[in-house]
């Protein structure tokens, strides 16, 4: 009789083990504990035992009986804890309370980028007129009146002596004029041109970069040059310097990067080539020197300058320039 | 400009490959835009030989031509009338596809069998002539592939050329140019003429009597020429190069323009008054007949061509329509010369006028070639047009020109490069350009440019000849030691922190236009004396929309509210960062930095933890006091004293600080909504920049924190609606003798409880000092003043009781 309850006992635990759900638990407790369970089942044979025997049994069945009871307890109680976690569970999922974030223009962002690679080479940053004086949009940086090199930018006029500034490199002018040597700047702002396509808007941005001290070289051109396109778009990024014209710059170069769509291949963007002009450079031309009074003999210095719109497509993709201005906030958030 | 390389080897040897060629140009500064390879696709159009031609049975205008391709007869039905029996002509078989796309099929015309397409020039992309079939020299093969037998295989680099290398805007230029980049001798055409016995001095005359625009004129005469078609070759490279072919007298002056660089000009000699040229001015008024079949009306500036009675072309620019080359045309007199660069550029943009030749002269061409220039073109025409030479040229030359001395010093050279190229190498460099170098001592040469380069005149474009030689990407990389300047940044870092608090605060940032409409200051109900109608005004706007330059951010932020409701896309808050453009006194106008932002749709969005709700007034009035906090700008004031354009004048606020206006704020007005198509209430910022700088607080100063405890106490007083909450807060602060610390507004109730003029502002009064602990005493003494003032200076009650409490 002993072992058939120990048996007993081990046999409800088993099962006890292999269920979770509440009405299996309950059914399990009716089958061994309940009024006509197992257990009582087993108990009426007591009387059948010898008397000394029956004390010692009677005892292990009452122990038994309670093992079972708490048994039975404590699964049902740790049932009722995870429904009560089950009600109370907080759904992570739900989008959290946000202060909704605003966005900086892409302009902005890329200028930004820009002037920060300069500034930590210890260049600052200037801004200066938009409506500007013939003169120092074009006299001061070796362009008279009926100069060729007119027609590489074609002008909004405001009178025959004022107009849009064409380019930001009025600023070279402005600042030397009030600044003796040495200087390092970089300007960046709008530019005007009357122009209006898929990629070309009449108003767009440019950054303009000056820097004269005692023995500037063509090679510092270089350097600074490269490790701007270094950290714009990558320390791999291969770059050439090419020889151009422009009127304030003596020698002069374009920069070109490797096309960064077709990785050199020749493709639509790169018209082929392989390669991407990005910004035009050059030793300051001595007769801007001569225009605001520094010695040429004692200074050089270098110039550069960027389209950022033009940047800013390369860097995103984007092959429409007139969507920066249109302002669509569905644009505008993607930055 | 678009350059044979056919045309090109005939001037130097070229072993590089198209590609290596186009490469080494580009980084030489000879950009090559584009390189296309000519004929490559009619390496299947065959050579074949017309055996017969028959009409077609059943089509008046077709025949049907029987042909020997060297391998077959094949049947082709063409509609062409030059044909005859025995010409060679180009066909091609089923299977091609022509330049234009065509492909070619064996079909059926009309019940006959077609198996094949005789071509013309046009269709093979030669040319444009579309007259009749090619037909070809009758030395070809049938059986030859076209592009074999006729030489046609070619590739035409597109160059772009920058505006001090004319001298590169012709065939020779450029074979210079590869000449000096490969080490290599250029071959110039030899000149050979027979020339009759008549002088030309005997026929024609010319006189410059302005020799600062023409500094040298040379003619040539050449009688009894045939003008007709110029033959295939020439006409082929013509048009390779963009040059539509005329006659063969005009197409010569073309192809010498393009081979040498030198613009010349075919008169009928005939056609000339006197028999002689006079190079001057025009008359002011003067109506002249231009080859383009237009009048035009000079100025006294114009530099003219002029025969005995008139003038008969604008100088440099273009020919006049009376002494043009006609089919008739028996004689021709060829002009070369050369026009002061300035004079023509200021006729030429005047006139709005540009040609291939004033193209070339206002730049300044080869003054040392126009003799050769104008022999190449009498030996071409007596080779294609036939006729007689007269003997000599006209060369009118008085002040030879004489090449410059410019001093290039090495050790200077190499300090602009970064380089340490020896003085010896440099001049070799120069050299090889065909400059003139002497070496003076160790450190310095004298070098004279030919007259080609008018782009070199001083030592820096010596400089640059050296670095373009030498090779850019070969000039070493170093980075220089820049000393930072000291600098006054205070408005980019202002820039930056408001951006970055509008990010912040949910602002989306745009950047508009910064020129606009006039009309934009009608939208605004401007008044007639407004800044908004200081325009800046475009001489030659892109249009009427964009023909000013904004006196307001306002104008652009509701168009970009109105393009993006238009989108469905209704809710905004958007802020643009720029300038204002006011036109002053001065030439140039006041350029003012303004920031304005711009809410619209919700204040707040409905989200599952709250209830949505409409933008107002004090959306914007928080977003300008959470800048003017950041900015350390304490105690501004918002007045409703003067209404702001644009702005409702029951809803707005001009904001003062210590005694400037720094900026407004409001809801957009009824009428300006209406203008721009807009429903959603639309409330606006604007903050000015320069006032704003001088007062911020750029160092704040640190307050010792508070040791004893503060009491607060609260109070309702129902006032009049028309008193400010801003009067209630400094009577407290006055009455408060500096112990109060902070008021807040925690309700304001306006309804059935209260008269309807009337509102109950809830304020809570935190009084604290720095000395001690304050006593309930001394804060209800201090309290009932503070009260007793309000009632006194506003005429306003108590609510309710006041509330105590106390905070730490």
């Amino acid at each position: 009789m002993k072992d058939e309850l120990l048996e007993l006992k081990s046999r409800a635990l088993k099962e006890l083990e292999s269920v979770s759900e509440r009405p299996d638990i309950e059914e399990l407790r009716q089958r061994y504990l309940g009024r006509k369970g197992l257990l009582i089942l087993l108990l009426k044979k007591l009387v059948e035992l010898p008397k000394e025997e029956r004390p010692a049994i009677g005892k292990l069945a009452n122990q038994v009986k309670e093992d079972l009871i708490r048994k039975f307890q404590s699964v049902s109680d740790s049932l009722t804890t995870k429904d009560l976690e089950d009600v109370s569970v907080l759904d992570v999922t739900l989008p959290g309370r946000r202060i909704p974030l605003g966005h900086l223009h892409p302009i902005t962002k890329i200028t930004e980028e820009i002037c920060n690679i300069f500034v930590k080479l210890g260049f600052r940053v200037v801004q200066g007129p938009e409506v500007e004086l013939d003169y120092y949009n074009f006299e001061a940086l070796n362009m008279p009146k009926e100069h060729p090199a007119r027609d590489m930018q074609d002008t909004f006029y405001i009178s025959d002596n004022v107009v849009l500034r064409t380019h930001t490199s009025p600023m070279q002018i402005r600042i030397m004029e009030k600044t003796s040597p040495p200087v390092s700047i970089v300007a960046p702002g709008k530019v005007y041109r009357p122009d209006s396509d898929i990629s070309h808007t009449p108003m767009f941005h440019q950054v303009e970069g000056l820097l004269v001290d005692k023995g500037v070289s063509f090679g510092d051109l270089k350097g600074t040059l490269t490790t701007f396109v270094h950290q714009m778009f990558g320390p791999g990024i291969d770059l050439r310097f090419r020889p151009s014209f422009f009127p304030f710059t003596e020698p002069s170069a374009e920069v070109d990067i490797r096309c960064v769509v077709c990785q050199g291949k020749g493709c639509r963007v790169c018209s082929h080539t392989g390669w991407l002009e990005i910004l035009g450079s050059g030793m300051v031309d001595p007769e801007v020197f001569k225009i605001v009074g520094y010695d040429l003999e004692s200074v050089s210095g270098f110039a550069f300058g960027m389209g950022v719109e033009r940047i800013a497509m390369l860097k995103s993709g984007l092959d429409d320039i007139r969507l920066f201005f249109e302002n669509d906030i569905r644009f505008l958030q993607q930055f | 400009m678009k350059v044979s390389l056919n045309w090109l080897k005939e001037f130097v040897d070229i072993d590089q490959t198209p590609t290596d060629l186009a490469e080494s140009l580009t980084m030489a500064g000879l950009e090559v835009e584009g390189l296309e390879h000519k004929a490559q696709n009619l390496n299947d159009v065959t050579v074949s030989r017309i055996l017969d031609i028959k009409p077609h049975p059943r089509a008046d205008r077709l025949s049907i031509c029987q042909l020997y391709t060297g391998k077959q007869e094949v049947s082709v039905v063409c509609g062409a009338k030059n044909i005859t029996k025995g010409d060679l002509v180009p066909l091609a078989l089923p299977g091609i596809t022509l330049p234009n796309g065509m492909l070619i099929k064996e079909t059926k015309i009309r019940d006959e069998i077609s198996q094949g397409m005789l071509l013309a020039e046009d269709e093979m992309g030669l040319t444009d002539d579309h007259t009749g079939i090619m037909i070809l020299p009758d030395d070809l093969i049938p059986g030859q592939t076209l592009s074999n037998a006729m030489d046609l295989e070619d590739w035409i680099l597109d160059v772009t050329l920058t505006p001090n290398r004319i001298d590169c805007a012709s065939i020779v230029g450029i074979a210079r140019e590869i000449g000096a980049l490969t080490k290599k001798k250029i071959t110039i055409p030899e000149i050979h003429i027979e020339e009759s016995d008549i002088l030309i001095e005997d026929l024609a005359q010319v006189d410059i009597l302005d020799t600062q625009g023409c500094p040298r004129y040379a003619a040539g005469l050449v009688d009894k020429v045939k003008i007709g078609p110029s033959p295939f070759w020439m006409r082929y490279r013509l048009h390779s190069c963009g040059i539509r072919p005329i006659n063969n007298v005009v197409d010569i002056t073309n192809y010498v323009l393009i081979e040498l660089g030198q613009p010349l000009h075919a008169f009928d000699y005939h056609r000339l008054g006197d028999r002689r040229i006079e190079v001057k001015r025009a008359e002011n008024g003067q109506a002249f007949a231009t080859l383009d079949d237009q009048t035009r009306y000079l100025d006294d500036q114009t530099l003219m061509i002029c025969d005995g009675k008139g003038p008969v072309a604008l100088a440099g620019i273009m020919g006049g329509l009376d002494s043009e080359i006609k089919e008739n045309t028996t004689t021709v007199l060829i002009e070369s010369a050369y026009f002061n660069p300035t004079v023509i550029r200021r006729s030429s943009k005047r006139l709005s006028l540009t040609t291939e030749a004033s193209y070339r002269f206002e730049r300044g061409i080869d003054i040392g070639g126009v003799d050769l220039a104008l022999k190449r073109s009498l030996m071409l025409i007596q080779q294609l047009a036939g006729g007689n030479i007269a003997r000599g040229i006209i060369d009118c030359y008085p002040e030879p020109w004489s090449p410059p001395k410019i001093i290039l010093r090495a050790n200077r050279a190499n300090e602009i490069l970064g380089t340490s190229i020896a003085t010896k190498q440099m001049a070799d460099y120069l050299s090889s350009l065909t400059m003139a170098v002497k070496v003076v001592d160790q450190n310095r040469m004298e070098v004279s440019p030919p007259s080609f380069r008018v782009d070199i005149t001083r030592e820096a474009d010596l400089v640059e000849e050296v670095a373009r030689l030498i090779g850019y990407n070969n000039i070493p990389v170093t980075l220089p030691a820049i000393r930072p300047a000291e600098e006054d940044v205070s408005e980019l870092v202002l820039r930056d922190r408001i951006k970055a608090m509008l990010v912040g605060m949910g602002f989306i940032e745009i950047i508009t236009y910064s020129f606009i409409s006039p009309k934009s200051a009608d939208l605004l109900i401007a008044g007639e004396k407004s800044n908004l109608r200081s325009f800046v005004k475009l001489l030659n706007p892109l249009s009427q929309d964009q023909s000013v330059m904004r006196t307001s951010l306002i104008p652009g932020l509701l168009s970009t509210v109105r393009l993006n409701s238009l989108r469905g896309q209704d809710d905004l808050r958007i802020f643009e960062w720029g300038k204002t453009y006011i036109k002053g006194e001065g030439e140039l106008p006041q350029e003012k930095q303004v920031l304005a932002a711009l809410i619209t749709g919700f204040g707040s969005r409905q989200e599952w933890y709250q209830e949505g709700r409409e933008a107002d007034f004090f959306d914007i009035k928080g977003v300008v006091e959470n800048i003017l906090e950041e900015l350390g700008i304490e105690g501004s004031e918002y007045k409703r004293n003067n209404p702001k354009e644009g702005l409702d004048p029951h809803e707005y606020a001009r904001i003062h600080f210590s005694g400037s206006e720094i900026g407004a704020i409001g809801r957009v007005s009824k009428e300006v909504m209406e203008g721009y198509g807009l429903e959603k209430s639309a409330f606006i910022l604007e903050l000015y920049i320069e006032p704003l700088l001088s007062l911020v607080a750029w160092e704040k100063k640190f307050t010792p924190l508070a040791k004893f405890p503060s009491v607060r106490r609260d109070i309702s007083v129902i006032i009049s609606c028309s008193t400010e909450t801003a009067m209630l807060v400094s009577i407290v602060k006055e009455m408060g003798k500096g112990l109060v610390e902070s008021v807040d507004i925690f309700d304001v109730y306006q309804g059935k409880q209260i008269a309807p003029q009337e509102k109950a502002l809830a304020l809570r009064i935190s009084y604290r000092s720095n000395k001690k602990t304050l006593t309930d005493d001394e804060i209800n003494k201090i309290h009932e003043e503070v009260i007793d003032e309000i009632r006194r200076q506003t005429g306003g009650r108590l609510r309710e009781g006041p509330k105590d409490g106390n905070s730490r």
